[in-house]
């Protein structure tokens, strides 16, 4: 199947995660131009590293959700319409619910909910200008069944599903629509780091659950980028197995 | 083209009207019938159109009733407390919403155009 995209700019926030990167060269192929932002210098370099056969194909921008000034400037360098914003930037915060600091809570919730919030109104009234776009987040088959420890992580991603939703609720009829996408675990990132730590316990259960690859993430973020996915919208799909239904059965 | 007519074109084209039903004291949501994403789409518009920094809870007059509401609390001057919030607005306007405010939203074409005035010359 061909797959047909309505815009040639896209915003990849998160962009230096491996999964980010995964996607850029998808979209760079697809003729669409990602503009990736990064939040540190590794993650600029790892960028550049990565891309570097794609020179001139894609931009890059610095952006931290815990410093907002970084967001205004992100938003004032996309002088051109935006058609695709995917947003997989998502903070690290593991506690258990009645362990955490709450100076860190504050924190965490104010990076991951509060900076967002902004990042989808500066996006839906770029999108708005030109009455179409299209948002994806990725959120996470934690906030469906988490592990001890992931509460204030699942409750960020909840409360972020949230606000996608309710944009893609308010942008109906201005051609702008919002979809969640919930993977199980991917060999990347945050997925990656749990199951390397967890390797001894492989023999005993995940591998016999379907681990996305990063590249199966990304294909399936580009085909929900698509024209085809376009009745998508407000609404949140789960895609894989999370690792908490082995858990429940006793094997780890 | 001057503000007015730059904005009534706006408004026209948001809620697909015909600009001759727009005057300066039209009310926008009493009168037009705009809701809260048309709005949104306004203040958007708006900014592109003017280059200039639409708050929409400003320009929109969001939080009129509250301040209101504040300046009783304070025991201040609810004409004297609307002004301080809302420096774009002219004393005879605001005379004349707090007169008519009991007939629903108060927001008009007028007040668009104050604020865009008011901010493009600041």
């Amino acid at each position: 199947m061909k797959l047909c995209f309505s815009g040639s700019n896209a915003i990849v926030l998160g962009g230096s995660s491996d999964l980010g990167l995964e996607l850029a060269i998808l979209l760079i192929q697809e003729k669409i131009f990602p503009l990736l932002t990064f939040r540190n210098k590794a993650g600029e370099e790892k960028i550049h590293e990565n891309l570097k056969s794609y020179e001139g194909l894609y931009q890059v921008a610095y952006c931290d959700f815990g410093k907002k000034e970084t967001i205004e400037t992100l938003f004032d360098k996309i002088n051109h319409p935006l058609d695709f914003m995917i947003d997989i930037a998502h903070g690290d915060f593991e506690r258990l619910v009645c362990s955490a600091d709450n100076s860190d809570v504050d924190a965490y919730f104010s990076e991951n909910i509060s900076a967002r919030a902004e990042i989808i109104k500066r996006t839906g009234r770029k999108m708005l200008c030109n009455q179409k776009g299209r948002m994806i987040f990725i959120s996470s088959s934690a906030v469906e069944n988490p592990n001890p420890g992931q509460g204030f992580y699942a409750a960020s991603k909840l409360a972020s599903e949230a606000l996608y939703r309710n944009a893609g609720l308010e942008f109906k009829d201005r051609g702008i629509t919002t979809i969640t996408l919930r993977p199980g675990y991917i060999d990347a990132g945050r997925g990656k780091r749990y199951l390397q730590s967890r390797q001894r316990l492989s023999s005993a259960g995940i591998e016999k659950i379907k681990i996305l690859t990063t590249k199966e993430m990304a294909e399936t973020i580009l085909f929900f980028l698509s024209d085809s996915a376009a009745g998508f919208t407000a609404s949140a799909i789960t895609i894989g197995e999370h690792l908490k239904k082995i858990e429940q059965g006793g094997s780890i | 083209m001057n503000i007015f007519e730059r904005v009534k074109q706006i408004v026209a084209d948001i809620l697909d009207i015909e600009e001759e039903e727009i005057l300066s004291q039209t009310y926008l949501i009493r009168d037009l019938g705009a809701e809260s994403i048309d709005l949104l789409e306004l203040a958007v518009s708006l900014n592109a159109g003017f280059q200039i920094e639409i708050k929409d809870d400003d320009i929109f007059l969001r939080k009129l009733r509250r301040y209101l509401e504040e300046a009783k609390e304070k025991h201040l001057d609810q004409q004297a407390y609307l002004a301080d919030q809302y420096p774009f607005l002219s004393a005879s306007r605001i005379a004349e919403i707090l007169r008519v405010l009991e007939g629903g939203p108060v927001l008009a074409i007028e007040d668009l155009v104050s604020y865009i005035s008011y901010y493009q010359n600041k």
